[in-house]
């Protein structure tokens, strides 16, 4: 992100496809960003050696070198920021996005507000340095285990435990934080996120959720309790394992 | 009633029919050898009879009472067996064998001899008097021992006033006869019955190999190399034409893959455009009309994408905690303000195609809500060797004839026909080839109150536990 307050946001949209490169380019000027279009992943790189964008937003499918390739070159030699934007919404594809290093991942049609959303969160995680390099070590606490990319948590016995993308981003929130107490406004500024409607959901209706999940007695939390007054900590140790090796 | 041994594929059971076919005719062929060698046997003691009757034992005989020597030399060895005696042969309670009677009869008048009296009759050795005393002991075992007894003729000549006795042993069936029949089956068996093995696999193990992979191809779609045609002609043949039919269902398959894909590509862009596009319509309800308009298109179009590609899917099953699924699906509904109560669960855990089961569950519960007054709940139970997923509603139900019309693509509940519902009636299919993709079904029924009247409707998703 630019260090000037005051310079607006530059985004580089790279879309075959012009129906929708211009109306969108339109729309995110419209909300106060500086937008370069691109038609294709070449133009989008002769765009790269003029500037560097605060944000990239790439179309997977598009003819000749694909978004994926793109993707891959602009997280590795530029650590750019990468939204992906596809027409496929299988699982599948959202983690082969995820791991080659894309930050984010929005399926058409896309919502543009939530498009906007995404974009600066994308933007302000970034801005606080969370982005990549550890990602893709796994957590590992109690004999749970969560793979923060593909956000599958699995259990001592190895099921796979389902949980929703705000119930993942407050296990996050507690796994970064072990015995630390956190307080519902401190758990709700970092879970709120990508997901708008979460802006007004009470974190205790999230906490109580994710319980019912990892906890074997929902009346007596051992996992994550509360704290009176205060609200709530997890009370485990947390492990960074990665496939190259152990982390602190 | 099946019996247990039949067996099943075409090896076995043309095995087994030849070896029957096999077994019913040597057991003919040694009935009737058998039979011929008794009819044989029982010429041979008639002539044996009739030669002792009518040779001339004039010079030497032994009567009853047994007299004379052992201590002279045999002169012949005829003498020993015809007896001359008064004494009716026929033992008192014996009765005549009327059609060896016949035959020795028969064969006395061919050599011109017209007795007065002839009995025939069979008895035991032991109780021959004249045998077990006048006889050497040899006679009473060996050649007259099968079955140890002998056949009696007793013939009273014209102008004579003494019987002539002859006796002869009563052969049994011949041992090696019943051996050589025994062998020679066995013999058949073994080249015939393993030849015809050898034969029958040279055609059933390119069948095998292609039933298997004709299997392998309906489960998994997968083409991999084309099979070698081998064995009988009928069979290459047979293969060769099951490989064209393969390729040509997997280019169809192909087609449709890359056609749909583009169809969703192709769609989907012009719909986010679209959809971008309606942010600068000034009235807010126009525009919230029109994104709702978009979702339902998508909605679609997903579901058509998912239908078409739920047969093969890419993802692996991973072993997944059933409860916390259900519990993040009914989440999903509660944050969208939708009624729905998650009822009780049980623990379970299973290798399921997660993204897939969630979806499932999601259109049951979306059907659910969409037309039965927008409440459900939904369970989760382990029942008869299955995880069973409950939706129920309380809306109107569906009538009974309907239920299997429901699961139909493009259909949906009466009286919910208009647009505004939304959703192509896709969202059943869907469940169901879910569920059967995991093995499972999907069951649709009415859930009624104890007077009979409907309280709702419940669809039932089963995935059996392995």
């Amino acid at each position: 992100m630019s260090n000037d307050p005051a310079a607006p946001t530059r985004i580089l949209l790279v879309d075959d496809e012009p129906s929708l490169r211009e109306p969108l380019a339109d729309y995110l000027t419209r909300q106060g960003f500086a937008v370069s279009p691109a038609a294709s992943a070449a133009e989008a790189r002769s765009l790269l050696l003029k500037f560097t964008p605060d944000l990239v937003l790439l179309d997977i499918m598009m003819p000749g070198e694909d978004g994926l390739s793109l993707c891959r070159h602009l997280s590795e030699a530029k650590d750019l920021p990468v939204i992906l934007l596809t027409a496929k919404g299988e699982a599948t594809d959202r983690i082969v996005g995820l791991e080659i290093g894309a930050d984010d991942y929005v399926v058409k049609p896309f919502e543009p507000r939530e498009l906007v959303a995404r974009i600066k969160s994308v933007l302000r995680r970034a801005a606080r340095g969370t982005v990549a390099p550890q990602e893709d070590a796994h957590y590992e606490f109690e004999g749970w285990r969560l793979d923060p990319v593909k956000r599958r948590l699995t259990d001592p016995e190895g099921a796979v435990i389902a949980i929703s993308s705000a119930e993942f981003r407050l296990l996050i929130a507690f796994l970064d934080h072990p015995r630390q107490v956190m307080d519902r406004d401190r758990l709700l500024d970092m879970v709120q996120g990508r997901e708008a409607h979460l802006f007004d959901r009470a974190v205790d209706n999230q906490v109580s959720r994710l319980r019912r999940k990892i906890e074997s007695a929902m009346r007596e939390p051992r996992l994550i309790q509360t704290v009176r007054g205060g609200g709530y900590v997890l009370a485990a140790d947390v492990r960074r394992v990665s496939d190259s090796g152990e982390r602190a | 009633m099946t019996f247990r041994l039949w067996p099943k594929s075409l090896l076995g059971q043309m095995l087994l029919a030849v070896a029957v076919a096999l077994l019913v005719a040597q057991t003919i062929s040694a009935v009737l050898l058998v039979l011929a060698q008794e009819q044989r046997r029982e010429m041979g003691a008639a002539n044996g009879l009739v030669f002792q009757l009518v040779a001339e034992p004039r010079l030497d005989y032994r009567d009853r009472e047994g007299r004379g020597s052992k201590d002279r030399p045999r002169q012949h060895w005829q003498r020993y067996r015809i007896e001359r005696t008064a004494v009716y042969p026929l033992m008192p309670g014996e009765k005549e064998d009327a059609k060896r009677k016949e035959l020795v009869r028969s064969i006395l008048a061919d050599q011109g001899i017209e007795p007065v009296k002839l009995v025939v009759t069979h008895r035991k050795i032991a109780n021959d008097s004249y045998v077990m005393t006048q006889r050497e002991p040899k006679d009473r075992t060996g050649a007259w021992a099968p079955r140890n007894e002998v056949i009696v003729a007793g013939m009273l000549r014209k102008g004579e006033s003494q019987w002539t006795v002859a006796r002869v042993p009563l052969g049994g069936p011949d041992p090696q006869t019943l051996g050589g029949i025994i062998g020679q089956t066995l013999l058949l068996y073994v080249v015939l019955v393993g030849g015809l093995a050898l034969l029958l696999r040279r055609i059933t193990r390119p069948l095998r190999a292609l039933t298997m992979r004709m299997e392998r191809f309906t489960r998994t779609r997968e083409t991999g190399t084309q099979l070698e045609p081998s064995g009988p002609e009928d069979t290459r043949r047979l293969i060769t034409a099951h490989n064209e039919m393969q390729a040509r269902i997997a280019a169809l398959l192909d087609e449709k893959d890359v056609m749909l894909g583009a169809i969703g590509h192709d769609l989907k862009t012009p719909l986010a455009a679209l959809r971008v596009r309606i942010e600068s319509v000034e009235d807010d309800r126009e525009r919230e009309k029109m994104a709702a308009t978009i979702e339902d298109i998508t909605r679609t179009l997903d579901d058509i994408l998912s239908l078409a590609r739920v047969g093969r899917p890419s993802d692996t099953p991973e072993s997944t905690e059933l409860s916390a699924l259900t519990a993040t699906v009914v989440e999903e509904f509660e944050d969208m303000g939708d009624d729905v109560l998650l009822g009780e669960t049980s623990r379970i855990v299973l290798k399921v195609r997660a993204t897939w089961l969630r979806r499932a569950l999601r259109n049951l519960v979306a059907n659910a809500l969409r037309y039965a007054g927008g409440r459900a709940r939904v369970s989760l139970h382990s029942l008869n060797g299955a995880a069973a997923f409950r939706v129920e509603d309380d809306g109107p139900g569906i009538p009974d004839d309907e239920i299997d019309a429901m699961l139909q693509p493009f259909r949906r509940g009466e009286g919910s026909r208009n647009r505004e519902t939304g959703g192509a009636g896709l969202g059943l299919t869907l469940a169901r080839a879910i569920a059967e993709q995991h093995g499972g079904s999907l069951v649709i029924a009415n859930r009624l109150r104890p007077d009979g009247s409907i309280a709702g409707l419940v669809a039932e998703l089963r995935i059996p536990l392995d």
